[in-house]
């Protein structure tokens, strides 16, 4: 494709978007966030508002600082500075008032594995104080739903990756959170529990709550999302409605890679040798 | 460099096995200065003690049992390099031939480049300078000297090829989830067998101790490789017709480990891998029945009760959790019968137990590893960070009270005298108190990673903190149960010995109030520091 890079303003986070009704407080309020691992800067002094009732896409290529960031936003990550507020709250003042409305599925970090699937969810859920009766009910059909009824008794440490996902989404799901931080919830799942992962999320938008999910497969986060926010090296370089980020570009992923400075990085003429046959 | 390798003629492996062996040896040193320092450090230790054991070797030449001393030597190092696959599986990539099951290589240049990478290392040094030394401990004559070179190689092989034989039939153990279960457990059954290599040790030191080896030489002498030093022996006494049956057994043995070890390399490339095999597995159908629903309606109710459930499953089903507790039980009850099997006994050994199963508590989140988000994602308020230590600490407490108690009455039963019993009970409690609170402090000040594969209990780098933290804690313990010992040492310089039954009843209070105290002051900075620990205890 050959078509006109699309300059994309970075949106003030403070304005209202025109996509969402704004009645409430934002779901995720974030002002000059930074982290710094030694010499490297994984979030670059970020601001970002994100709407409450949407499906929201964090977008960036790897190392862009899109994990780091929601680590922080979800509070297992202490910021070098900068402010995050979730539905109005600060996370780091307010943690009581933050972290019942918060669901979150981490990327990278373990679950209990050695307790089973039905055990983990009774686990977390008695932990974030429901009664017991309501926690076993809730992870029946959560089981149920996301199609681990079969494998329930297994331990999560024999679970495939893409059962490891669903379980550790019916873990963010059980208290019924307002707010829903999916770090890579798609990365290494197969098709068909992709899909129930997506029908499950999108029966819990269409009630007014917020999904906040990182991802850089561009494909899905169109289909998936109204809202998306791109990032790449530590700096948002555009947030706003889906429609508006991606312009006039044919695609989210072309609109992507131009916001990225990746475009018409072609594979070189070094690799002239490259296409099998002889060796 | 790599011109080369695109020749026409395949080159010989050996080169590549070996440079690709020196850089991963040399990439895990890069990774970190303290992973460096500790690879010299054991590495100079290595030498040192090397060094010493091949002196003691050289000292021994002409006394009466070296040749059955060096027998058995040669033996227990065989017998090394054979289960030290089974406990340090992650220790050497190119081990692990399934990783080179994607290149076009035959098995038998395979073979030769794999026993020549395994000559590389600190290890094959080592068994080269002792197996020599053994040889000159026994090498009479220049023929013996002749056959000892011999022997030597032979041995060094044989190790070597044992050691990669027995890894490659076990791989297929070991990358299972049970295998690396096991292998973790495996480190138990080495400190036990350093226990019982202690006990034999004092028992050679006696007077003529070392006639004692000579039936077990005798039988040891026929067996590969260690025949071959029998040999050695053999030629020193004009008997050249044992030293070539014991040299030819050896090669025996040797060309019989080659053919093993390349018969199950070949199968274990060509079939299906374990991880393939498991996910086949169905539900295992864990027992979800009354047995853990019973157990459960027993404890309490709420965060105390789910976290102390939890934690009683880790400790049957996490190897890592498993092993410490076995360590703490079984030594707390080891010590004081190794003392009193040593003549030395007496019932203020029993500290052993309160003091081992007190050290539980360090490092409580550690042992969550990285799956400690889910904990601290559910702490708000310094009252769940108090909730969640005290049913920690309540969960230690259901095995250690009861068990101290075990011991101290066993000791006192057996070793005695039953009029010291109050005050070492009590004195125990104490102890056991202040460790719940230190303990306590340090998982909140100090935590750091327990990597969930191999024998470490500590991540690189993390040593430091974790000597500190169990060091200065179990220190900071002691100070604290100091009143009680005051206490005690009062009532005997004052002559109330009738009024010693106070300890208990005052031990348990103290341990109790010091024990809440420790975990009131614990609870707001773990509910300060939630990133601070899960990112210490997200590096194994």
């Amino acid at each position: 494709m050959a078509s006109e890079p699309v300059e994309k303003q970075e949106q003030d986070g403070s304005s209202a978007t025109p996509g969402g009704a704004v009645t409430g407080p934002p779901a995720v309020r974030i002002e000059g966030l930074w982290k710094r691992f030694g010499e490297q800067t994984a979030v670059h002094g970020i601001d970002l508002t994100l709407p409450a009732g949407h499906f929201i896409g964090l977008v960036g290529p790897n190392g862009a600082g899109k994990t780091t960031t929601l680590s922080m936003v979800t509070g297992l990550l202490r910021p070098d500075s900068g402010l995050v507020e979730i539905g109005g709250h600060d996370v780091w003042r307010d943690p009581v008032a933050v972290k019942s409305r918060i669901g979150v599925l981490p990327e990278g970090l373990r679950l209990f594995e050695r307790l089973s699937g039905r055990e983990l969810l009774a686990y977390i859920g008695r932990l974030r104080g429901l009664p017991g009766a309501e926690v076993d009910k809730r992870a029946a059909q959560l089981l149920d739903v996301l199609d681990l009824a079969g494998s329930q008794h297994k331990l999560v440490v024999d679970y495939s990756t893409g059962m490891r996902k669903k379980i550790g989404l019916a873990a963010a799901l059980l208290h019924n959170p307002e707010i829903l931080f999916l770090d890579e919830p798609f990365e290494g799942v197969d098709p068909v529990s992709a899909q129930t992962i997506r029908g499950v999320l999108e029966r819990y938008t269409s009630s007014g709550a917020t999904v906040i999910f990182s991802s850089h497969v561009m494909e899905l986060v169109e289909s998936l999302c109204d809202w998306v926010a791109v990032m790449a090296a530590g700096r948002i370089r555009a947030q706003g409605p889906l429609a508006e980020v991606r312009g006039e570009a044919p695609s989210l992923q072309d609109a992507f890679l131009g916001l990225v400075g990746a475009r018409g990085r072609a594979a070189g003429q070094n690799l002239d040798w490259l296409g099998g046959g002889a060796r | 460099m790599s011109t080369h390798a695109t020749a026409a003629a395949p080159p010989s492996l050996v080169p590549v096995f070996v440079r690709l062996k020196l850089t991963l040896l040399r990439n895990g040193l890069r990774q970190s200065t303290g992973r460096t320092v500790a690879y010299v450090v054991s590495a100079v230790f290595g030498l040192l003690f090397t060094a010493g054991v091949v002196l003691g070797l050289v000292a021994l030449r002409g006394t009466a049992h070296a040749g059955a001393l060096t027998v058995i030597l040669t033996a227990l190092l065989t017998l090394g390099w054979a289960v030290m696959p089974l406990f340090f599986p992650s220790g050497d990539e190119t081990l692990d031939p399934t990783r080179l099951v994607m290149l076009p290589l035959r098995p038998r240049p395979l073979i030769g480049a794999l026993l020549a990478t395994s000559l590389v290392g600190v290890g094959p040094l080592g068994t080269l300078a002792v197996v020599t030394g053994a040889v000159v401990a026994v090498a009479d004559g220049t023929a013996a000297a002749l056959v000892g070179v011999l022997a030597v190689v032979l041995v060094v092989l044989v190790c070597v090829a044992l050691a990669r034989a027995v890894a490659t039939a076990s791989v297929r153990l070991l990358t299972s989830r049970r295998g690396r279960d096991l292998a973790v457990l495996g480190g138990l059954f080495v400190a036990l067998g350093f226990q019982g290599i202690n006990i034999v040790a004092q028992r050679l030191g006696g007077p003529d101790g070392l006639s004692v080896l000579e039936p077990l030489g005798g039988v040891l002498r026929w067996v590969p490789p260690a025949a071959a030093l029998g040999a050695v022996d053999d030629v020193g006494h004009g008997a050249y017709g044992r030293a070539a049956a014991g040299l030819a057994l050896t090669a025996l043995a040797l060309g019989l480990l080659l053919w093993w070890w390349q018969r199950t390399l070949t199968t274990l490339m060509t079939a299906p891998d374990s991880s393939t095999l498991q996910a086949v597995e169905k539900d295992s159908a864990r027992r979800a029945g009354g047995e853990e629903r019973g157990l459960a309606r027993l404890l309490p109710g709420g965060r105390t009760g789910t976290v102390m459930l939890r934690t009683l499953r880790y400790a049957w089903r996490d190897p890592k959790s498993k092993m410490s507790w076995a360590m703490s039980l079984g030594f707390g009850l080891l010590v004081p019968i190794l003392y009193a099997a040593q003549g030395n006994g007496s019932i203020y050994t029993s500290f052993s137990a309160s003091a081992l199963l007190g050290l539980q508590m360090y490092n409580q989140f550690g042992q969550d590893t990285s799956a400690f988000w889910m904990v601290a994602s559910t702490i708000a308020t310094p009252r769940d960070a108090f909730e969640e230590l005290r049913a920690r600490a309540l969960t230690l407490a259901l095995v250690a009270v009861p068990y101290v108690t075990l011991v101290v009455v066993g000791t006192a039963a057996f070793i005695g005298p039953w009029s010291d019993f109050f005050q070492v009970y009590g004195l125990s409690l104490g102890l056991l108190g202040g460790l719940f609170a230190t303990g306590a402090m340090a998982s909140a000040l100090f935590p750091y990673s327990i990597p969930s594969d191999g024998n470490k209990s500590v991540a690189p780098g993390q040593a430091g903190i974790a000597w500190i933290s169990l060091f200065g804690g179990f220190l900071v313990a002691s100070v604290l149960a100091s009143p009680l010992l005051a206490l005690t040492v009062w009532l005997h310089v004052a002559g109330l010995q009738s009024l010693l039954w106070v300890l208990l009843p005052v031990g348990a209070a103290y341990a109790l109030g010091i024990a809440t105290l420790g975990l009131k002051l614990a609870a707001p900075r773990v509910a300060a520091r939630l990133p601070e620990i899960l990112a210490a205890v997200s590096k194994g």
